[in-house]
């Protein structure tokens, strides 16, 4: 099979293998393309609420690590509140606060007011410690808080501009037991929230209500005091997450990452626990899912690309097969079958194609034949003998003729004097006229040479009616047409005239000569009479044998011009004419109109 | 539609994000032999410049002679080589240097350059003017702050509650040092409020120890506090000797004292302050900027008392000093 179109062939405009495969690949990729776009959509929305259920998970937990820091303190500040105030209790009193510093290294400094809101103790870590100071806590909100609430958080402060600081205040259930009140390093919480990691990059922090870094892996970022833009952005996760709810939110961290934070409060002291993981890491899953939904789409493009390949090729290669079928058809070649097994329509189709070759072949060959026969039969005839079987029809076999001969007389010493192109214009005028009478008798045209024409009736078909009286009128017509041709040549100078001769007979009719170059004739004596006949007779004569006359007796008006000697018959034979008065009456009433 | 528009949009930029970050993650830095200075005043191989800082970088990941190399440069008493000391570090292209006491800090200061300085042990250098404050430290510098000007009346608040008895202190300190001096007038202070007597003994040299000796010979005190410099801390040997041999109780800044045989001593973590220097110092490898980095406070204090002591000085460490203490040594 040849890729080429056959030459000649113009590229199509646009090529069925183009259509088809925008078709069949469009019809594959759009599908998928939609199923990858609203499995990626929905996937990013699951995922979404994966990781905000997710962080908030995450979020409570560091929330309760801070919690259990803050309540650890708050339990170790509870021993010291237990024993009521009395007579030789300060010692025991200075005893538990001794063991809550060792205890606590978070607390930088104790204070116990008895219950009478009187400050008994303050221990220090850093500064000599004052006994029974006396100073009244009556307006301190740290023990008016505990007092009412058993613990009280106090704001965040800043120790010396830079260390985050918290007061907690801690009431005995009983009022003689008095408060302590403690204040707390935040900075070990460093030990809680550096502990907290979500996921591999992940962290935790917590701000309290005003928006102070209360607790941060990065210490440095707890110390910076007010107004650090590290901070300000921690702030703004913790407004976003204020407004959100339960969401997620996405925004930038104290380390310019962006970040996915989620929010827990820390009841106690009203702060706000956040954990926050790079947006690159926590939506990794949704990244490998995107990932695996780009490849899955790339591949069904791929496939459906060779599917429509082949497909197209499919379609087209039969198809380029049909067209060159088609122009080797055009070119005359019917030899050629076209060999389709898709086993579909272009099969059935190619099968027309070359059945429609075998028909033309078969139905060129008839034309040719017809062509052929042409030649010596009259159009219908040759319809019908070609019809007939053209070997039954044109075989040798006897058969009752009518032959007739006629010629010009006087053309011998014509064209011997005339020019050659005058000559021609003669004959050209003379056989036209001939030609369409010949046709219309549906007469057998077997041989002509210059001016004579031997024409026959009955053979190879058989007339509907009389032969013989066919080829009398059809005599008649011809002498008429010539006679009308003659008085033009007349006029001009030619002196030639035209004569008529038929006989009726059996004769010998078939094809002879050789391959290429057949003629149809007829033998026998009739031929030899009627060529006698046609010799004989004079200009304006029709002479006819008397088969022929008998046979047409009581339809055409014949006068017999008795008997006469011919050559090549031994006996002298009865001829018999059309009336000189019907030809020249008709040619009269012609040359009239 | 706006809502969705949004988080389509929200979507694709964090898709879009995550790629990109990716390709920065891929981008790793080369690995470096980051150089550590270290600069002391005192004496080489101990304190910062011993072992347990060099452990403090590897627990960061630091792998010693791989991606961490230390310059150490003691100047060993001799404060006049400090700034020779900082020229020999600048020229082996430190990444930082960790300075100890308020003459290395100073130093390095101003003969480092741009280098990033971590301080430890050098006072308070808001105070000292060394950084603007200690959240915004704005320099060249950052480290961690002492507060040790305070804790000389707690320190003398802890020898009264130890040994109750006791009512003369000699303090010694180093005399040509402001800082120092500051902590031994904080005890004066508060030896007044406890009706203690100060017996001063500022010294400036090695040898005015002796003149300190043969003065707390003549008129015995009760105790001996030291105010602890690299001056005094190359001579601590001296003075717990002599504290052991007229049995008198004594106590120090910082607890291998107490280890090397002094009664008492109360201060700041040491471990503490080193592993957050080496904290800031891990940073700054890390490229942050001092600027950016504020000066930490101790946070934990060390409170040690050698009862091995008490019992060759034939003393007893009351109840409440025991229960106090975080680190009894028997």
């Amino acid at each position: 099979m040849s890729a080429e179109p056959p030459a000649g062939a113009d590229r199509p405009r646009r090529p069925l293998f183009q259509k088809y495969f925008l078709a069949l690949f469009i019809a594959v990729v759009v599908p998928l393309l939609a199923s990858g776009a609203i499995e990626a959509w929905f996937g990013y929305r699951d995922e979404r609420t994966n990781i905000s259920q997710r962080l908030r998970t995450e979020a409570n937990a560091a929330a309760g690590k801070i919690q259990a820091f803050l309540d650890d303190i708050r339990d170790q500040l509870e021993w010291t509140v237990q024993l009521p105030w009395s007579e030789g209790s300060d010692e025991r009193h200075r005893y538990d606060v001794l063991r809550l510093l060792r205890q606590v290294p978070a607390i930088v400094d104790v204070v116990l007011v008895d219950g009478k809101d009187i400050e008994r103790l303050h221990a220090s870590r850093t500064d000599p410690d004052i006994v029974n100071s006396g100073t009244d806590h009556a307006d301190d909100p740290a023990y008016l808080g505990a007092r009412a609430a058993g613990v009280w958080y106090g704001p965040v402060t800043l120790h010396k501009g830079s260390e985050p600081y918290m007061t907690i205040a801690v009431a005995g259930s009983r009022e003689s037991a008095g408060v302590t009140i403690a204040v707390i390093n935040l900075k070990l919480i460093w030990d809680v929230i550096s502990a907290i990691h979500v996921g591999t990059a992940g962290d935790a922090f917590a701000l309290d209500r005003e928006g102070h870094l209360v607790a941060h892996p990065d210490i440095s970022l707890m110390l910076r005091g007010e107004d650090d833009a590290a901070v300000a952005a921690l702030r703004r996760l913790q407004q976003a997450s204020l407004a959100a709810g339960d969401e997620a939110v996405a925004g930038a961290d104290a380390g310019h990452r962006t970040v996915l934070a989620a929010m827990a409060r820390v009841a106690g002291p009203d702060w706000m626990a956040f954990v926050e993981q790079p947006t690159v890491e926590a939506l990794a899953p949704l990244r490998r899912a995107l990932w695996r939904t780009a490849i899955l789409v790339l591949l069904g493009a791929l496939f459906a690309a060779a599917l429509a390949w082949l497909l197209a090729r499919r379609m087209t290669g039969p198809i380029r097969l049909l067209e060159e079928g088609a122009a080797l058809i055009g070119a005359g070649r019917f030899d050629q079958p076209i060999h389709i097994a898709t086993g579909d329509e272009l099969e059935r189709l190619a099968a027309r194609f070359n059945q429609m070759a075998g028909e033309l072949a078969l139905s060129q060959e008839r034309s040719e034949r017809i062509a052929r026969l042409k030649r010596f039969l009259s159009p219908q005839v040759a319809e019908l003998v070609e019809q007939a079987g053209q070997d039954e029809a044109l075989a040798g076999h006897r058969a009752e003729v009518v032959v007739l001969f006629c010629d010009l007389r006087g053309f011998t010493a014509f064209s011997a004097a005339a020019a050659p192109e005058k000559i021609m214009s003669v004959l050209g005028d003379y056989y036209e006229a001939l030609g369409a009478i010949i046709v219309r008798y549906e007469a057998t045209l077997t041989s002509f040479s210059g001016d004579g024409l031997m024409l026959l009736l009955n053979a190879p078909m058989r007339c509907p009616d009389n032969p013989a009286e066919r080829a009398v009128r059809m005599a008649v017509d011809m002498q008429q047409a010539v006679q009308a041709l003659i008085v033009g040549w007349r006029r001009r100078g030619y002196q030639v005239g035209f004569g008529v001769g038929l006989a009726r007979g059996e004769a010998t009719v078939g094809r002879i000569g050789y391959e290429g170059r057949l003629d149809y004739t007829a033998i026998g004596s009739v031929t030899n009479l009627a060529s006698r006949l046609c010799a004989a007779a004079e200009d304006r004569q029709i002479l006819i044998d008397e088969a022929a006359a008998a046979s047409v007796s009581g339809t055409i008006a014949l006068e017999s011009l008795g008997t006469r000697r011919l050559k090549g018959f031994d006996e002298a034979v009865p001829v018999f004419t059309v009336g000189k008065t019907i030809i020249t009456g008709e040619i009269d009433s012609r040359v009239g109109t | 539609m706006m809502r969705i528009g949004r988080s389509i949009f929200s979507a694709a930029a964090m898709v879009a994000a995550c790629w990109l970050a990716q390709g920065e993650a891929t981008a790793q830095d080369a690995p470096k032999v980051y150089r550590v200075g270290l600069l002391t005043s005192g004496p080489p191989g101990v304190g910062l410049l011993g072992p347990e800082l060099v452990r403090d970088f590897v627990r960061r990941g630091y792998v010693p002679d791989k991606t961490i190399a230390f310059e150490p440069r003691a100047a060993q008493g001799k404060i006049d080589l400090l700034p020779a000391l900082v020229e020999e570090l600048v020229a082996s292209h430190v990444d930082v240097i960790i300075t100890v006491s308020y003459p290395a800090a100073i130093a390095a200061k101003e003969h480092a350059g741009g280098i990033p300085i971590v301080v430890t042990l050098s006072g308070d250098p808001v105070a000292t003017h060394l950084v603007d404050s200690l959240a915004r430290p704005g320099g060249t510098i950052t480290g961690v702050s002492e507060i040790a000007t305070e804790l000389s009346a707690k320190r003398l608040q802890l020898l009264k509650e130890a040994v109750p008895g006791v009512h003369s202190v000699a303090v010694l300190w180093n005399a040509d040092d402001l800082g120092m001096t500051l902590r031994y007038r904080a005890a004066e202070e508060e030896a007044a409020k406890l009706g203690m007597v100060i017996v001063p003994l500022g010294v400036h040299a090695p040898d005015d120890f002796d003149t300190a000796f043969t003065e707390m010979t003549k008129t015995p005190p009760d105790a001996i506090l030291m105010v602890t410099d690299v001056l005094t801390n190359l001579n601590r040997k001296r003075v717990i000797d002599f504290a052991a041999a007229h049995h008198l109780p004594s106590i120090f800044e910082y607890d291998s004292l107490a280890h090397d045989g002094g009664l008492m001593a109360y201060g700041p973590n040491m471990s503490d302050i080193m592993d957050r220097a080496a904290g800031l110092a891990d940073r700054i490898l890390h490229g942050a900027k001092p600027a950016d980095l504020p000066l930490e406070l101790p946070t934990r204090f060390q409170y040690a008392v050698n009862l091995k002591t008490a019992k060759a000085l034939g003393i007893t460490i009351s109840e409440s000093a025991q229960l106090r203490a975080d680190d009894v040594i028997e």
